[in-house]
């Protein structure tokens, strides 16, 4: 147990030490959230609901980035730099340490909900019910997993500036082409029908619906937990063939 | 159960290479052990294999006779490998709890500090800002962190300065008073012999010598009787015996050379030569070496 809070405790710490993270994950978000919400498309019909429905885009967008890069990049590093071949030798269970990286995502990303959600309160005064606060909350928490699953596929990559590279431009078309930028409707028709298809679409629409005081389709939720079951296979699958080797 | 490691007739194949090929050895309780071995001789195949790094291709490794990989072997081991790993983002100090925590009688952590030499300064540090040498202590302080029975160091003083590899060395002789098994891995003969109180020596994948410094040197070191003789004088009677494997001049002296040399002074007088000034010759470990790693297996 002590173990288990312990590696909790650093995967944290590293994570809020690392620059990208703060920079990707919190500032940029923001900073998207202020520019797009108050500097252009300011003649929304909804403007309320607007605002509301993009300070959920933006931290969709956080966390998804957090979920792929933070963890993909910090795998790659812990193998290429000997941790990963150190911490074999040592105690430790694998699912100890899986567990408490996954935790420690988690705690980060609530941390990042929650950073976002009170810059949105801030900036454009956005009002939710508590209720829809706690929810789209909890459904981006759990809405991440299928990314958590991407970050660890990145994660078997060689080398750090492969996946550094790789994850950015995952992570850049899955923001705008799931609607995460801007909404879905103003882009071509055959963007709309692949985008809805896609992990970051599913995921992003759970929560607009959750502020437009809907509940998350059902397809929203099959979707993603389709997507899961793929990227946890698939990178089951690499590992084994990875280990073979 | 004394036996603290047994390699029972190992393997390991890669695509191209046997790196190392049916090795059998034990090591019991307290004994510091060194596997010495040019480059390529397959030390760190063997040390990952004793690890769990690595599966052989055929044969067995125990650890306290259970699998290497056994979480109750974990507990009592600790390692330093050839390569120094670090977690970057965190400070030096936080490491080491960290490590500490994964243990569950790990040593204090003043102790963890006063043995291998990290300073205030280093315990400050983030991983990812450390030199060479700091690394070093960190990843030693980190095979020294669950208070092992049983430690594996693979090359440990590469890198090392002088000061450094002396306090290293230090630190090592004060764990094998305390009864600690430890076995190193080096190219250093010299490390060997003053660090070691037996020696495993590799080559080509095999063991071609075990035993303690001494009994190595003995074994495979030609020792000789040299001496002061009028060249007028002829040494033939000399040839006759077989127990003299060879008899050469150097530097106005003679060199018999023989395994007994007290035989030698025996038919040196015997024969009454008219030797002066006779000295015993040992070879040296390093020509040992040499001669043993290098060359023809004939050697052995």
């Amino acid at each position: 147990m002590k173990t288990f809070q312990m590696q909790c405790k650093v995967e944290i710490i590293r994570i809020l030490r690392n620059r990208y993270f703060v920079f990707w994950s919190l500032v940029m978000p923001i900073i998207f959230y202020y520019i797009f919400t108050n500097l252009v498309n300011s003649d929304v019909p909804n403007k309320a609901e607007w605002q509301a429905h993009y300070l959920m885009s933006m931290t969709v967008f956080s966390v998804m980035g957090s979920s792929m890069m933070t963890l993909g990049i910090r795998m790659v590093q812990e193998r290429s730099q000997g941790w990963s071949t150190f911490i074999r030798i040592t105690p430790l269970s694998d699912s100890v340490y899986f567990a408490a990286q996954m935790i420690g995502q988690s705690v980060i990303h609530a941390l990042s909900i929650t950073i976002i959600f009170i810059a949105g309160a801030f900036i454009n005064s956005v009002s939710l019910t508590p209720i829809e606060w706690v929810m789209s909350g909890l459904w981006i928490l759990l809405g991440s997993l299928p990314f958590l699953a991407i970050g660890t596929l990145i994660g078997l990559m060689k080398k750090v500036e492969t996946a550094a590279g790789i994850s950015n431009v995952i992570y850049m078309v899955l923001a705008v082409s799931g609607g995460l930028w801007m909404p879905l409707e103003v882009m071509p028709k055959m963007m709309q029908t692949i985008g809805k298809w896609l992990p970051s679409y599913n995921f992003g629409n759970g929560a607009w619906e959750i502020v437009r005081g809907e509940l998350p389709n059902w397809k929203n939720i099959l979707i993603l937990v389709a997507y899961l079951a793929v990227f946890m296979l698939l990178s089951k699958y690499i590992r084994r063939k990875q280990e073979v080797a | 159960m004394n036996e603290i490691l047994s390699l029972n007739k190992v393997t390991k194949s890669f695509q191209y290479k046997t790196a190392v090929n049916d090795v059998s050895f034990s090591i019991g309780k307290g004994e510091v052990v060194a596997i010495l071995g040019p480059n390529g001789a397959g030390k760190t195949t063997t040390i990952s294999m004793i690890l769990g790094l690595l599966q052989p291709s055929s044969g067995e490794v125990k650890l306290f006779n259970r699998q290497p990989n056994e979480k109750q072997v974990r507990e009592k081991i600790g390692t330093m490998l050839q390569e120094v790993s670090v977690i970057p983002g965190l400070k030096v100090s936080e490491i080491l709890e960290l490590i500490r925590s994964y243990y569950q009688q790990p040593l204090a952590m003043k102790d963890l500090i006063d043995l291998t030499g990290l300073t205030e300064q280093d315990l400050k540090t983030r991983a990812e800002k450390l030199s060479g040498g700091q690394k070093r202590r960190l990843s030693f302080a980190l095979a020294l962190a669950g208070d092992p029975e049983f430690i594996i160091f693979d090359e440990p003083t590469v890198g090392m300065d002088i000061t450094s590899r002396n306090r290293f060395w230090q630190t090592v002789h004060y764990l094998a008073e305390q009864g600690k098994t430890i076995i190193f891995s080096t190219h250093y003969l010299q490390e060997a012999d003053d660090a070691a109180d037996r020696i495993l020596l590799f080559k080509d994948g095999a063991i071609v010598a075990d035993g303690t410094p001494a009994q190595i040197k003995a074994r495979i070191s030609k020792q000789s009787v040299s001496f002061i003789v009028d060249p007028e004088r002829p040494l033939e009677k000399l040839y006759q015996h077989e127990e003299i494997d060879d008899i050469y001049r150097k530097n106005n002296r003679v060199y018999v050379q023989a395994t007994n040399t007290d035989r030698v002074l025996e038919l040196i007088f015997q024969e009454k030569i008219g030797a002066r000034d006779i000295q015993i010759e040992r070879g040296k470990l390093e020509e040992a070496f040499e001669q043993l790693t290098s060359g023809t297996k004939e050697a052995i």
